[in-house]
């Protein structure tokens, strides 16, 4: 399995604080893959990297069959090649029909000038109808995207994530929040997209982690402290010091 | 969504109708084609008003729809005024010296009266040569080109440096603040080349037009202000009412979020701003032929302030609001200052009102923004959305204890 994305010996601090420290990771296409990690463990910076909001001071991050380096380059063109980030908290546009949110989202030519001129096609309708449905909402697609329930929200964002269509999916604690209901609906969601594509949840509910059974790397103090199954992972005696010990 | 889209197309044309109601009505009581009810002065003010509805039009597109609160739109407004009043000058001179000087015994060699046209123009900041920015000043078509190009260049060299940097909100506003007032200040200067002080003058005389009266000229100004104020109302309409609209919302909301989806936030924002900069100019353009004088202190950075009261006090993030702001503050306000109000005498105290008009607006400012967000246009939208749902600011989502409006928008 050749990968997808590869992070290689990457370290950034703030204020003298290593908030990543030399870390490494790679992950395939398709691929589903869990990290925890106490708090400060650097799982958003390590995101933040990823996506371009933060520049790392030392390693690179190669993307794609033709290994370009994702370092330097803008959060837009960065989404533009194909890495979607899902936030911590939903952000959605709340003052902004569910539709305008979906229609916004799917992927197409994102300069001014066409977005301008952009027409919406019988294809963007037919993708918006099915992204609806699969994330349950396609009874609503008027309302403001700010009516909507905390979980539907987090629907909504994965949905917009969907019509980008990455190649890469960054989630940020997907199911903080939500009702045992929901959370099956976010789990169901998470494992029919990386069916096509590749998927980091960063997650600290251990629960929600087995019912994804997926590898699992575990970020401790900026780096990899374990990786592989849950199981493997959980019964790893650093682990349990750091993380679970707690 | 389509009911939207429907609501947006009646408003436009509800807008529109008010409007060509309101210029035939003026157009009938008028000295030039009707009763005269409405003196050729107050004519004035209402085609003036009506491009300071067009600046606030294009203040709305920046701030109430993209976020960024730019306090120093009056420095492309004003620009606008000085390209046109460049043209109004000089062709005005020329006619003027062309007929002294044809009294003479010997004709004039163009050189002549070029010297002379110059020795009027700058005699007063004690020069007669030509500065180089007047290079095209005897061209209508080219300074009318420069009443766009000009504001639309400042916007994309401040806007490039500014949105690339990602300066936000209150450090951007004092960025544009200080922009306008270097400018201000550069033209205060006797050599900047446009007068000084001094201002371009008597732009209300319209070369060719000599033997029209300003009665029939007002109105004419009037109705080129109420068809450009229709064009750049529809222009903006359809440019916030599409996926464009969609995403310069997704800015002011949320810009990270825009980037994460993709969105080259910066050209965007460098798109709008240029672009709303190209409408104030126009804006000023139409706005001081009417006045008649232009001055460096039109640029001052109050000025800029002003606007974006206007379009606080009639509702951001509307059109309509922007224009219902700009026509009722600014009318008001000339109201006020002009001394056609008596003075209030309080036992031992007069208050006099042109003192006090600032004092009354800003306590304005202050209960609208914290009584009704949304400004004078929000009052529509509460009768509105009261009809149409009847859930106005009700429970916001489906199930008891989810967020409410105030929350949500947090």
């Amino acid at each position: 399995m050749s990968s997808l994305l590869e992070v290689s010996g990457i370290s950034v601090s703030f204020d003298g604080f290593k908030a990543i420290n030399n870390l490494s990771f790679s992950i395939g296409n398709p691929e589903l893959r869990a990290i925890i990690g106490p708090n400060g463990a650097g799982k958003t910076t390590f995101m933040d990297i990823i996506t371009g909001k933060t520049k790392p001071e030392a390693g690179y991050v190669k993307w794609g069959e033709k290994n370009i380096n994702l370092i330097g380059l803008s959060e837009a063109k960065i989404a533009q090649l194909g890495v979607g980030r899902k936030f911590q908290k939903p952000t959605v546009f709340e003052e902004q029909s569910i539709r305008s949110n979906l229609l916004m989202s799917i992927k197409k030519n994102r300069n001014p000038f066409s977005v301008l001129y952009s027409k919406t096609t019988i294809e963007d309708e037919e993708k918006i109808t099915s992204i609806l449905d699969e994330i349950g909402l396609s009874q609503q697609t008027k309302r403001a995207a700010g009516e909507l329930s905390h979980g539907q929200k987090q629907w909504l964002e994965i949905g917009m994530l969907l019509a980008q269509e990455p190649q890469l999916l960054l989630v940020d604690e997907p199911a903080a929040g939500m009702s045992p209901f929901e959370r099956e609906h976010t789990t169901e969601l998470l494992l029919e997209a990386a069916k096509t594509r590749a998927v980091v949840v960063v997650e600290h509910d251990i629960e929600f982690i087995r019912r994804l059974n997926c590898r699992v790397t575990v970020l401790h103090e900026g780096s990899v402290l374990a990786e592989g199954s849950l199981d493997h992972v959980t019964s790893n005696q650093d682990v349990i010091d750091v993380y679970l010990g707690r | 969504m389509k009911s939207t889209k429907i609501l947006n197309k009646n408003s436009s044309l509800i807008f529109l109708l008010i409007l060509l109601g309101f210029t035939i009505l003026v157009t009938f009581t008028s000295e030039a084609f009707g009763s005269g009810f409405i003196s050729t002065s107050f004519l004035k003010v209402l085609g003036k008003t009506l491009c300071l509805a067009i600046v606030a039009i294009a203040m709305d597109l920046v701030w109430g729809y993209t976020g960024i609160l730019s306090l120093g739109h009056f420095a492309f407004f004003g620009l606008g005024g000085y390209m046109i009043g460049m043209w109004l000058m000089y062709e005005r001179t020329r006619e003027i010296v062309q007929t002294s000087l044809s009294e003479a015994t010997i004709p004039p060699t163009p050189d002549e009266v070029i010297d002379a046209i110059g020795n009027q123009i700058f005699g007063v900041v004690g020069s007669s040569d030509f500065p180089i920015i007047w290079i095209f000043s005897n061209s209508l078509f080219m300074q009318l080109a420069l009443v766009i190009l000009v504001p639309c260049f400042l916007a994309f060299i401040f806007g490039w440096l500014a949105f690339r940097s990602r300066v936000t909100g209150v450090y951007l506003s004092i960025l544009t603040q200080a922009m306008t007032l270097a400018l201000a200040l550069y033209l205060f200067q006797n050599d900047s080349g446009l007068r000084g002080n001094n201002g371009l003058s008597g732009l209300q005389n319209i070369p060719g037009m000599d033997k029209i009266n300003q009665s029939f000229i007002s109105i004419y100004f009037f109705w080129a202000s109420a068809c450009a104020l229709a064009f750049f109302y529809l222009v903006a309409d359809w440019l916030v009412s599409g996926k464009f609209g969609s995403v310069l919302k997704g800015i002011r909301d949320d810009e990270s979020r825009i980037r994460f989806l993709g969105y080259p936030v910066e050209n965007y924002k460098l798109f709008i701003f240029i672009f709303s900069a190209g409408i104030a100019g126009i804006a000023g353009a139409l706005y001081y032929p009417q006045a008649g004088i232009i001055n460096p202190a039109e640029l001052a950075p109050i000025a800029s302030i002003y606007l974006a009261v206007w379009v606080a006090i009639g509702g951001r993030g509307k059109l309509y609001g922007a224009v219902i702001g700009a026509v009722f503050v600014s009318l008001v306000s000339s109201r006020f200052t002009s001394g056609q109000i008596p003075d209030l005498n309080i036992g031992n105290y007069t208050i006099a009102w042109v003192d006090w008009w600032l004092v009354i607006l800003g306590i304005t400012f202050v209960l609208v923004t914290i009584f009704t967000p949304k400004g004078l246009g929000g009052l529509v939208d509460l009768f509105h959305k009261g009809k149409i749902t009847g859930r106005y600011d009700r429970d916001f989502g489906p199930e008891q204890g989810s967020l409410r409006k105030k929350e949500a928008s947090k």
